[in-house]
């Protein structure tokens, strides 16, 4: 998944895009939402997502949430 | 203005009286009998402009009213577009039923179209749909100069900002059918809800400070040389029907450092978490999105120093304080609690604990205060997410029927008599309108959004043709409580009529105050 795809889902939900820049190793993009959520997507198509809306962003790309404590 | 209409009908005689009197009204001073409205209630749903809602309002100037050339769509050359785009990823998401996929949105004629027509896509109004760009730069580059034909070619959303929807049979409409429906009310700023959030209680831009030496420096926006659109990228798509447009730097702030699209605010409840470390009630300000606390004079600031009670009502303040926010419900919005960005009104503050008032849960504590007759003299009313309307998050049916609920709690409150109610949107939501807006300043009025005004006061049945924006509610309460004038509002004034546009009005065009 590339930032563009990411950015589109989680917006058309209505979940504002607030910040997208390039990561400090330049291996990828942070993206920030207005709910709290931020995605880190690699240029490899990892993503990783944190913050306080990461729930309802995991669920719009459909990702799996990762087990607690691994 | 409305105001001063009245003076037409004294004789000369009275005429000469009234101008050699001290006492006497003189254009620009507040309307008779404005006294008489004790509370106002201002309540503040999400992202619809007029035509998306009441378009087919008797009396109103609608869709039916709009010319033929404001209703097509011209692609990003400037050609009238063949048909409109897709929706991109489709009018629903994924997992939304009814499904209307972007290859359902396919070959949609040039003009708009009703989301809930039984013949066309019959989608319901308690279906959530498609999120529309609804940002400072391209607002303005879709409003196009008041021709309103750049809707779709700078939005992300394909056909998305052509449609509307019938709300005939919504709760609301049968409000504005019994009081007032202002069908030239325009946004107050040029964007998104942050911004218009702001207008509503600062008629200001924030601003950040040394922002190009800050972390926020990568969301400086790049403008062209009008100073009023993106920059396009060199590798943005020419054509509407090819995909959504690419810019520069589309970021939050302006070159000169105004913060006129989503920062998060530097006091919690926020979207940025707390520093590592750092002081729990506040956001990290290390993050690019955190604006700095903000001193502008506030319309709160002004109330208090002439010591008229107020309060903003925020729907799941308190839960989302306690318990963390959720999704779907409530969905609390954070840059949706403009004081909370003020540092008048920080954490700790004594300000703050009088004004900044949890409304409950789908807004029971601030019922229990109507019911209960204990409004201050002026509130604001903010729903929680799921119930203000806002495309891709929250559908049309339930804000509506909670607000008109809301209202009808407020008809019967042992306040009533003397109150008045303003029930409006803080922006299109990226959703084309065919009115152009009245020329204004750098930052606004953008694109037109339904009001009504509702009161003991409201002329019944009537259409308002004044028009307002959303420092016309600051207008009308600055006059009735004889409050200093925040410079926005003077700057907005002082353009509109270089500009040559009719003034803005106060609101009370809709009443009969005697």
């Amino acid at each position: 998944m590339d930032a563009d795809r990411i950015v589109a889902l989680v917006t058309a939900a209505g979940i504002e895009l607030t910040d997208r820049r390039r990561n400090v190793k330049g291996d990828g993009w942070s993206l920030s939402f207005a709910s709290g959520a931020t995605v880190e997507v690699g240029d490899d198509g990892t993503v990783r997502v944190a913050g306080k809306g990461a729930k309802a962003v995991i669920s719009l790309l459909d990702l799996s949430i990762p087990a607690r404590g691994t | 203005m409305t105001r001063s209409f009245g003076l037409a009908l004294f004789s000369s005689t009275l005429a000469l009286c009234a101008a050699i009197s001290a006492s006497a009204a003189q254009p620009g001073d507040p309307p008779p009998g404005i006294a008489k409205i004790e509370t106002v209630v201002v309540i503040f749903a999400e992202n619809r402009a007029f035509d998306n809602l009441y378009g087919h309002f008797p009396g109103a100037d609608g869709i039916d009213k709009a010319s033929e050339e404001s209703l097509r769509q011209r692609d990003r050359d400037g050609s009238v577009l063949s048909e409109l785009p897709p929706v991109w990823d489709g009018l629903t998401a994924k997992g939304v039923t009814p499904p209307v996929t972007q290859a359902m949105t396919e070959h949609l004629a040039n003009q708009p179209f009703t989301v809930n027509d039984a013949k066309g896509f019959n989608v319901p109004l308690t279906v959530v749909t498609h999120d529309l760009w609804h940002r400072y730069y391209q607002n303005q580059m879709q409003i196009n100069g008041g021709k309103n034909d750049m809707f779709v070619a700078w939005g992300d959303s394909g056909a998305m900002p052509m449609s509307n929807w019938d709300t005939s049979k919504g709760d609301m409409w049968a409000v504005a059918q019994k009081y007032v429906l202002a069908d030239h009310f325009f946004m107050g700023g040029f964007g998104g809800s942050f911004f218009n959030h702001q207008w509503l209680i600062c008629a200001c831009a924030p601003y950040y400070a040394n922002a190009d030496k800050s972390p926020a420096k990568p969301s400086i926006a790049v403008t062209d040389d009008s100073g009023t659109a993106l920059k396009i990228a060199d590798n943005s798509p020419k054509s509407a029907r090819d995909g959504i447009p690419k810019f520069v730097s589309d970021g939050n702030l302006t070159p000169d450092f105004y913060a006129v699209n989503t920062m998060q605010p530097p006091y919690q409840p926020s979207g940025n978490d707390p520093a590592a470390g750092g002081d729990p009630l506040l956001a990290d300000p290390a993050k690019p999105t955190t604006l700095p606390p903000q001193s502008e004079p506030t319309i709160g600031d002004m109330l208090s120093l002439k010591h008229v009670t107020w309060a903003w009502y925020s729907g799941a303040w308190q839960y989302t304080l306690d318990h963390g926010n959720h999704t779907p419900m409530p969905n609390f919005q954070y840059h949706h609690q403009p004081f909370n960005y003020y540092a008048n009104y920080a954490p700790g503050t004594e300000a703050r604990r009088e004004h900044l008032r949890d409304a409950g849960l789908s807004g029971v504590s601030f019922i229990q205060a109507i019911d209960d007759g204990v409004l201050p003299q002026v509130s604001f009313y903010k729903p929680q997410g799921n119930l203000n309307e806002h495309s891709g998050y929250a559908d049309i049916q339930a804000g509506d029927r909670h607000i008109a609920d809301v209202v009808a709690h407020l008809e019967k409150s042992p306040q009533w008599p003397h109150m008045l109610v303003v029930v409006t949107y803080d922006e299109n939501g990226g959703i084309w309108d065919h009115v152009a807006p009245p020329k204004g300043d750098r930052w606004g009025p953008g694109t037109r959004i339904p009001a009504i005004i509702v009161s003991p006061f409201a002329k019944h049945g009537y259409v308002d043709h004044t028009p307002y924006d959303t420092t016309s509610i600051l207008r009308l309460i600055t006059e009735r409580f004889e409050l200093p004038v925040l410079h926005g509002i003077v700057v907005r004034d002082r353009a509109v009529a270089a500009n040559g546009e009719p003034p803005l009005g106060d609101l009370t065009g809709g009443l009969d105050l005697n």
